[in-house]
């Protein structure tokens, strides 16, 4: 008895492979469909992790997720969170190339400094504000949100700003001036106690920290209206010389040690701080929570107080940097922009939003009428950054060029401070990278 | 007749396919075509450009690699890379030579310690660059707390590892040496394994002693394992930018910012896509004319052999 073998043909086993293929593909898309997150009625939100549900502070995601799913109940929509990588300069010029080729998420946050770059791609979203209103903002976020054309571009919901903080144990009245701060600073001089310290690293806060203010202080200006850069021109020139000077003097004459050239962002210098071995040193606002952890709250707040960023001068002419985040908001349907920005709203924005995720983050917020809502707290030195921010707060540059000398000057400090170059051969170098 | 002529042909186009490699590499070659030779082609395209990261309208132009040759940190750029790459080379090469050996003469002699020399140098390879920058950032630690500098430095005062420039250079080159050693030690480890036994004795009974062995056998025996070794090691080198990243971001200034590094500095810190590409190009020229150098002087060696 034979069995009869059953041959299954070149054209039947492509028909039947086929088959399997476009099943596969339908039962995948049903399955996609069945997604309540990623439908139409589904709104992309990118946050980086410290500020997204991957974030590892647990009080954190739990107000994430608590006012993502009452937004979800009483509006009908759901958010499909998006989480970006942590280094966040890469993270935001990811997101411009998205932009740029209409891919970016729904709502996304970017970095303040970075929103302008932004304008082209975001949706207006003047018409969603309602009782927000834009002249609560601190005049430096205002700038930052508003294009050129008057429009609401984005809506900032932290903002942070660069401080001195000093040791009231060594210190009894802070210097304002440079001169007074080098005096103090070599007055406080022993193997046991570093009296100065501040970030001179590769990156951001090397500029925006520990050059910046010393530069905006004198009157002296990166970039004209143009966005063309004139740091290094006439009185910008002078003014940026001082400032190299002044950090080259500082680690001349031993306040300062060559190793902040490790120090890349504030939170590297909480080490040395915990040490107890810091008499001064440059830093953010930001810094006060993770030092009171690291610290302990009760010494860290009897032993540190915050004052200006000393100026060349001194007395009250000082200036300091403001950075924080913004709410871009890139679809263009209609639709979607309005409820985004009322999820945005209800978690970050209004009154109770923005107080809430302040609180909950150690962040400060970039409406005044915030600080008075009673959800709102603060720390011991809020109030102090508060005024810092009205008084001697201002943003980067919104040039196109700005990453550039951004680079360009880290690199001056570094030079500076490694005894790499003088003060005028560092920013020759720096004027010429940025103009090649 | 005409029916059997078609069948025939039939056959003959469908043999010729099935006998042809053809349809069996060409899934391979649109796979490489759009994840290899794309990516270079783009990568050169956009290198006579002055597009930014962020889009928009770009032109062609020069003037990319008109401005990276002007740029007053090129010539800098080039000497960091090629004293970092140098260095870097030489010594994995020849630590990853030495400790093969040793762990090759602990095996044959059954020390169990081989094979846990072995595995240690082995995990060094297996960390990912960004945690070794990290590891041996905080080795390099220049305040009280640095452990380097807590054993060799003397009381108040500190060795600047990270904060001098030309140390810091070499702080950076020694970690990717203690980095990069593993590989050359696998390389050359299972080289070793290859030799013949017989020729090794002979050498022995001829009376070579073991410098002799080294040098006159076991090292032309080991010949192409070694060029192996220096064309991979040598490119790895030149693309290496996730460690340096991690300990000093290229400073103090730019004393360590090595070509790879610079590459990812200007597309990803300046949206500088246009620079970032021409600067890639000029790495992957650097990358192929070392390796033609490379071919060239060992074709030149065993022509002399």
């Amino acid at each position: 008895m034979s069995i009869a073998k059953r041959v299954v043909s070149r054209r039947e086993f492509l028909r039947l492979g086929g088959a399997g293929v476009a099943g596969a593909l339908l039962l995948g898309s049903v399955g996609c469909g069945g997604d309540n997150k990623s439908g139409e009625n589904a709104i992309r939100w990118q946050a980086i992790p410290a500020y997204s549900l991957q974030a590892p502070d647990e009080n954190r995601v739990e107000y994430l997720q608590n006012a993502i799913s009452s937004w979800e109940e009483s509006s009908g929509y759901a958010i499909d969170p998006l989480v970006t990588s942590s280094d966040v300069t890469e993270a935001m010029a990811l997101l411009l190339e998205q932009a740029s080729q209409n891919r970016a998420p729904d709502i996304a946050m970017v970095d303040s400094y970075i929103f302008p770059r932004f304008y082209d791609f975001v949706q207006p979203i003047g018409d969603y504000l309602g009782d927000i209103s834009l002249s609560d903002y601190f005049p430096f976020a205002r700038e930052v949100m508003t294009g050129e054309d008057g429009e609401v571009k984005g809506l900032q919901f932290t903002t942070d700003v660069r401080v001195m903080y000093y040791r009231t144990d060594l210190i009894s009245t802070p210097p304002t001036s440079w001169a007074e701060l080098l005096r103090t600073g070599q007055d406080l001089l022993s193997e046991e106690l570093t009296p100065y310290l501040f970030p001179a690293g590769r990156d951001e806060a090397t500029v925006t920290t520990s050059l910046f203010p010393y530069f905006w202080a004198q009157g002296g200006e990166l970039t004209d209206a143009d966005g063309t850069p004139v740091f290094g021109e006439g009185e910008n020139r002078e003014a940026m010389v001082n400032s190299l000077s002044f950090i080259e003097e500082c680690v001349e004459s031993g306040i300062t040690p060559r190793r902040v050239t490790d120090y890349a962002k504030e939170t590297d210098l909480n080490g040395d701080v915990a040490s107890g071995r810091t008499a001064m040193f440059l830093g953010g606002n930001w810094q006060v929570n993770l030092l009171k952890e690291i610290i302990g709250a009760e010494q860290f707040v009897s032993q540190w107080e915050v004052a200006p960023v000393p100026s060349m001068e001194g007395g009250p002419n000082h200036t300091t940097t403001a950075g924080g985040w913004v709410w871009g908001v890139f679809p263009e349907d209609e639709e979607k922009q309005r409820a985004g920005v009322d999820f945005l709203k209800t978690a970050f924005v209004s009154d109770q939003g923005m107080a809430g995720w302040c609180s909950i983050g150690g962040y400060l917020p970039p409406r005044q009428a915030v600080f008075e809502v009673p959800d709102y707290r603060g720390n011991e030195y809020t109030d102090t950054f508060r005024e810092h921010l009205n008084r001697y707060a201002r943003n980067r540059p919104a040039a196109e060029t700005y990453q550039d000398i951004s680079t360009a000057l880290q690199v001056a400090v570094g030079q500076v401070v490694s005894r790499d170059a003088s003060p005028e051969q560092a920013l020759e170098t720096a004027v010429r990278s940025v103009s090649g | 007749m005409l029916s059997e002529k078609k069948i025939a042909g039939r056959r003959t186009w469908s043999e010729t396919i099935t006998d042809s490699p053809s349809p069996w590499l060409f899934p391979l070659g649109i796979i490489l075509g759009a994840t290899f030779l794309y990516p270079i082609f783009e990568i050169a395209r956009l290198s006579f450009t002055n597009a930014g990261l962020i889009g928009g309208g770009y032109s062609y132009t020069f003037e990319s690699y008109l401005s990276l040759l002007q740029s007053p940190n090129f010539a800098n750029m080039l000497k960091v890379t090629a004293m970092f790459v140098s260095f870097s080379v030489v010594f994995q090469m020849l630590f990853g030579f030495l400790i093969a050996l040793l762990v090759d003469q602990g095996a044959k002699r059954g020390l169990r310690v081989s094979m846990v020399t072995r595995t240690a140098v082995l995990s060094a390879w297996a960390i990912p660059g960004v945690i070794i920058g990290i590891i041996w950032s905080i080795l390099y630690e220049q305040s009280a707390a640095g452990i380097l500098n807590y054993v060799l430095s003397s009381p108040g005062q500190t060795i600047p590892f990270l904060s001098d420039p030309q140390l810091a250079l070499a702080s950076v080159t020694v970690a990717n040496i203690w980095r990069g050693t593993a590989f050359s030690m696998i390389l050359v480890y299972a080289g070793l394994q290859t030799l013949p036994s017989d020729v090794m004795e002979a050498a022995k009974v001829d009376g070579a002693n073991a410098w002799q062995r080294l040098f006159r056998v076991m090292l032309p025996l080991l010949a192409p394992i070694l060029f192996i070794d220096l064309v991979v090691v040598s490119i790895e080198t030149f693309n290496t930018f996730d460690m340096v990243l991690a300990l000093t971001g290229g400073g103090p200034g730019r004393s360590t910012e090595v070509v790879a590094l610079s590459i990812y500095n200007q597309i990803f810190r300046q949206f500088n896509l246009g620079q970032g590409a021409a600067t890639a190009v000029l790495l992957l020229t650097i990358n192929i004319v070392v390796t033609f150098v490379y071919i060239r002087f060992l074709e030149g060696n065993q022509e002399v052999r």
